[in-house]
């Protein structure tokens, strides 16, 4: 396909040739496989949102019956609204925490490289035992967690995963917990962009961590909050594993985000028309978000 | 005085760094703990964090219960393998897409970055089929095709390209490189955080995999270590210890991937004087 | 303009390659070796007349938890051994995640061959979507008697089509650990017990407080555990829009859990703590679970890891069901219609249904669909049973926990959630039965 928009602009730019062929040469290892394995079975689920199909008779044109089917179901309405307070809660908190990790861990301490690994650790470790262990962490009577929170003087500390008021804030925690560390290496990394000069010119002028922190760090660090809010937010919304693994979105729907939904309509209803609807309705609420982000970030670096 | 309230600042700090470091690291102590339990006895209430008579057994009973040492290679192969092609193909096509200019681009781009959005769910069964149609079905060459070219590692590495300044670009265009040079000698050097950043999530993404193996791979020899810590949580019986235990040594090689990537971090320092 | 051109060539082979991909799924009946299997009604049986030479080659089957199936190698050199030309590769996959992997395998068109199905009851869902090949052409040919299934094997004649056959039966049984009743000097629980029995004697076996807490029950967080005793009888099923006939025995089950006679369901989980581990450490009396539990506590005390001193009863059963009745769930064994080799897959299904399977089966604690006397007996003097096993076992009616019939799954999960919020007390027995009647007419209403 790029071979043949690189032929097309030949006939009418010749000038631009060259340089369509330079960037094209540059794409297309990457994009030929992507091209195969990802964009065509993505747009094919697409084409299945205006059908009904059992995955595997054959399947009919239903047009929008689908998006009709799942708007009606409470099941959806609700799952789509949970995804939206997971979303907004995790993004917010874990961009807050990363980012001052990584100031706090960029500075001159004692075993920073332990303090960043262990922070880190949970991010590397698996998912399917991580929920066994935070099962266990979160049982209401005799679980670490509450017995901490009684030994602060908490007399009724909340039923975490077995009620459905603080089930999902309970999985929020652990989804805060495991990605922190990533983003806080995201944020270092963009630390170390920070012009050694610059640091040492605002240490001279006697500015104190904090203050070269706004007046200097914060500016430079918009890009990279741009980029980790964005992924952030797209991760949370299709965030499965964790749910999967530790609450199979119980009790009742309480935990079910609208990627379990998903999940479910696929393999529990085998209605791939309606899993398709469901996923080009998530795909077009990130596709909004990034969209609007991405916008402000062009006119923010103006 | 200021000495004084620096001192006091200074032990704030260690000290919530220490609480937030214990408590970060408490889940994986009890999963260290419960490595060296017998079944039965790692849901004991209240917990015991340390074991009474601890059973290093489990650590080596997972070797005989699963071919351990198989998935482990496997995963070390994967991991590897997915993360060098997906750095390279990726930022190769994240100057493409950054830095030069064609009909199209932002077209391409814009798909690219629409995958991103689609859970994986979704589009599974129809990728399943199409691999069984390309032979690529229980293959480890099926899985790295399938995992390599994810649209995130050219979004991310396109992210950081574009804060890099088109008169340094320029400059070397004017000295005679090719945009090829270009990318060789200049970006690629400068990009070493944000490969380390890429390397790092694909490394940790394929070693904790465990939907895309579970679906793919078929035969024993060709499984890896997520599959293999999901064996033991079994329908009729569950053991956990030597699941905690498969879990606890799964996390070393990552561990190290990580120590040997955090030193370039620190190493972008010195290239960074270079942007302004 | 151009932008928009070079998206709709984009789209145009994604959409043309993507069709493609759909295709074969339909085709896959066409591309097995019988041309006359479309119709499914008589599969190779003819050319085989024609040709007689035995079917050859490798067959690959999907199982789960392979490893604790402890019949599962002598099945497999048995057969071998009866068949010199064909070889079987199992597929295995963890237990959580076989139903949904068979469906990718099989809605992907995977040629594997053949493979036991978990869950009974989504046998019919498999075979609406065309996924079972008819097995009453080699049914009809090798001569086997359906009624030797003691009823169960009708069960998967599907519009004439026998899509599957049973090979083996699991149902719930009454597990209790000796010493608690010793200590309690209560006599052991008998085969003839109804729940209200169950009750009283689980709250005179609690004992003790905190770590050494002793409970009379447990009931495992499966809805099962619950829901079945309602269908025990046999009139009820799951799939009923009314869902009264629940209330008695949630009734029950909150009395207990309030008493603190049975482990708190919360805790159960939260910890996701699995039924084996309090049975097995010995810190409960008794427990309702199915037969197949029986090899992992068999399992567990002959390697030394538990040393309970365990036996087992007949489950008890609600008023007005007579004794022997219970609830349990038939797994049985089909061969893929995209399979390349059925021949040979139907030589495993036909090796495994036989009467020398059940008895592999049953020398691995595993209670064969064939059942006999014989059978049962085998498996109740089997070296590690308890000495009254045999009277436990015998059962007069087994209830399927969940019928094959359409949506059982999606409904299945439903009164799953309902019956979460039951028991944690989010919401009263009443409110939960509702809710489950509305989502299940939800559910079964419109196709």
């Amino acid at each position: 396909m790029p071979v043949n928009a690189a032929a097309k602009t030949k006939k009418r730019l010749p000038l631009g040739m060259r340089n369509s062929l330079i960037g094209i040469s540059f794409i297309l290892p990457n994009f030929i496989g992507f091209f195969i394995f990802i964009l065509i079975p993505v747009c094919f689920s697409f084409v299945l949102s205006v059908m009904k199909w059992d995955g595997f008779n054959e399947m009919t044109f239903i047009g929008l019956d689908n998006f009709r089917a799942i708007f009606g179901q409470s099941a959806f309405r609700n799952s789509l609204a949970r995804t939206l307070t997971f979303t907004a809660v995790t993004v917010a908190i874990t961009t807050f925490a990363a980012l001052g990790l990584a100031v706090l861990l960029n500075k001159k301490i004692l075993f920073k490289g332990i303090f960043r690994s262990s922070i880190f650790f949970p991010y590397i470790a698996s998912m399917v035992s991580i929920a066994v262990v935070w099962r266990l962490m979160f049982m209401r009577n005799f679980g670490p967690i509450n017995e901490f929170l009684r030994f602060m003087g908490v007399s009724d500390p909340p039923g975490w995963i077995a009620t459905t008021q603080w089930a999902l804030p309970a999985v929020m925690i652990v989804y805060i917990w495991k990605f922190m560390g990533y983003y806080m290496i995201v944020y270092l990394a963009a630390l170390q962009d920070i012009p050694v000069e610059l640091r040492e010119a605002a240490s001279i002028d006697g500015a104190s961590g904090f203050q070269f922190f706004w007046r200097v760090a914060a500016p430079m660090l918009k890009h990279a909050t741009f980029f980790v809010v964005m992924m952030l937010m797209i991760n949370s919304f299709k965030s499965f594993d964790l749910i999967f693994a530790m609450t199979e979105g119980g009790p009742g729907q309480s935990t079910t985000l609208l990627s379990l939904y998903i999940y479910n309509r696929a393999f529990i209803a085998f209605d791939y028309g309606q899993t398709s609807a469901a996923a080009l309705i998530l795909f077009a609420i990130i596709a909004a978000a990034t969209i609007l982000q991405l916008r402000v970030e062009r006119k923010m670096s103006l | 005085m200021i000495e004084k309230k620096n001192r006091a600042l200074k032990s704030a700090v260690y000290i919530s760094l220490i609480a937030l470091a214990v408590i970060t690291l408490l889940p994986l102590i009890w999963m260290l703990s419960a490595s060296l339990k017998l079944d039965k006895d790692v849901f004991t209430i209240p917990i015991r964090w340390i074991p009474a008579n601890p059973r290093w057994d489990n650590y080596v009973r997972i070797w005989d219960k699963v071919p351990f040492l198989q998935f482990t290679s496997n995963s070390f192969k994967l991991s590897l393998t997915v993360t060098a092609v997906q750095v390279l193909t990726s930022s190769f096509a994240a100057y493409g897409f950054a830095k030069c200019r064609f009909r199209g681009r932002d077209v391409l781009f814009f798909a690219y970055v629409s995958t991103i959005a689609i859970p994986w769910q979704v589009y599974m069964l129809p990728q399943y089929t199409m691999m069984r149609m390309m032979g690529l079905l229980d293959s480890h060459t099926g899985y790295v095709f399938m995992q390599s070219f994810i649209a995130f590692g050219v979004f991310l590495i396109r992210q950081f390209y574009r804060s890099i300044p088109d008169e340094l670009l320029e400059a070397a265009r004017i000295d005679g490189l090719s945009e090829y040079g270009i990318y060789f000698r200049i970006m690629l050097p400068l990009s070493k955080p944000v490969i380390a950043t890429l390397s790092i999530f694909s490394f940790v993404n394929i070693w904790n995999d465990f939907m895309g193996p579970m679906l793919y791979f078929d035969s024993m020899g060709k499984r890896t270590i997520p599959l293999g810590i999901r064996m033991f949580l079994g329908q009729y019986s569950t053991e956990y210890g030597l699941m905690m235990a498969a879990s606890v040594l799964s996390l070393i090689p990552v561990l190290i991937v990580f120590l040997m990537f955090q030193r370039l971090f620190v190493q972008g320092i010195a290239t960074s004087g270079m942007k302004n | 303009m151009k932008k928009l051109m070079a998206v709709l060539t984009c789209l145009t082979i994604a959409f043309s390659l993507a069709a493609c991909a759909n295709t074969p799924a339909d085709n896959i009946p066409v591309s097995t070796p019988a041309p006359d299997s479309v119709g499914g009604a008589k599969p190779a049986p003819e050319s085989d007349a024609a040709e007689p030479a035995a079917p050859a080659g490798n067959i690959r089957v999907a199982n789960w938890d392979t490893d604790t199936m402890i019949y599962m190698p002598p099945m497999l050199s048995a057969f071998e051994a009866a068949n010199p030309g064909i070889t079987v590769e199992i597929i295995d996959i963890p237990s959580a995640d076989y139903t949904q992997r068979l469906s990718v395998m099989l809605n992907g068109g995977s040629d594997f061959d053949a493979f036991w199905i978990k869950d009974g009851d989504t046998t019919k869902g498999l075979a609406d979507r065309g996924q079972l090949a008819d097995l009453s052409g080699y049914i009809a040919r090798d001569g086997i008697n359906l009624a030797d299934f003691s009823g169960l094997a009708e069960r998967f004649v599907m519009d004439g089509k026998t899509v599957a056959i049973p090979v083996s039966t699991g149902y719930y049984v009454l597990f209790y650990n000796k010493d608690i009743f010793d200590a309690a000097g209560e006599p052991y629980p008998s085969n003839d017990m109804t729940w209200a029995d169950w009750e009283a004697m689980c709250a005179r076996l609690t004992s003790g407080s905190g770590v050494d807490k002793k409970y009379g029950g447990l009931l495992h967080t499966w809805n099962a555990l619950v829901q079945n005793w309602g269908v025990q009888d046999g009139k009820h099923t799951i799939m009923d829009t009314d869902y009264s006939f629940f209330k008695p025995h949630y009734e029950m089950a909150l009395r207990m859990q309030d008493a603190g006679t049975i482990m708190d369901f919360g805790t159960l989980r939260s910890g996701n703590i699995h039924y084996s581990g309090p049975f097995l450490s010995g810190d409960i009396a008794t427990m309702p679970m199915g037969t197949w539990f029986i090899t992992t506590v068999i399992q567990r005390t002959q390697e030394g890891e538990s040393d309970i001193n365990w036996g087992i009863a007949a489950i008890p059963r609600p008023d007005g069901v007579p004794q022997g009745w219970t609830v349990g769930s038939v797994t049985p064994f089909a061969i893929n219609e995209a399979s390349g080799n059925k021949d040979a897959a139907w030589e495993f299904a036909k090796f495994i249904s036989s009467p020398e399977g059940a008895e592999l089966y049953a020398a691995g604690f595993a209670f064969p669909s064939r059942s006999t006397d014989a059978t049962l007996q085998a498996i109740a003097t089997s070296e590690g049973m308890p000495d009254d096993a045999l009277q436990a076992l015998k059962v007069a009616n087994i209830s399927l926990d969940r019928p094959m019939l359409d949506h059982v799954l999606e409904v299945n999960q439903m009164l799953g959630e309902q019956h979460g919020l039951i028991m944690l007390n989010e919401i009263s027995v009443d409110e939960g039965l509702a809710e489950m009647s509305r989502l299940s007419k939800e559910i079964q209403g419109a196709p």
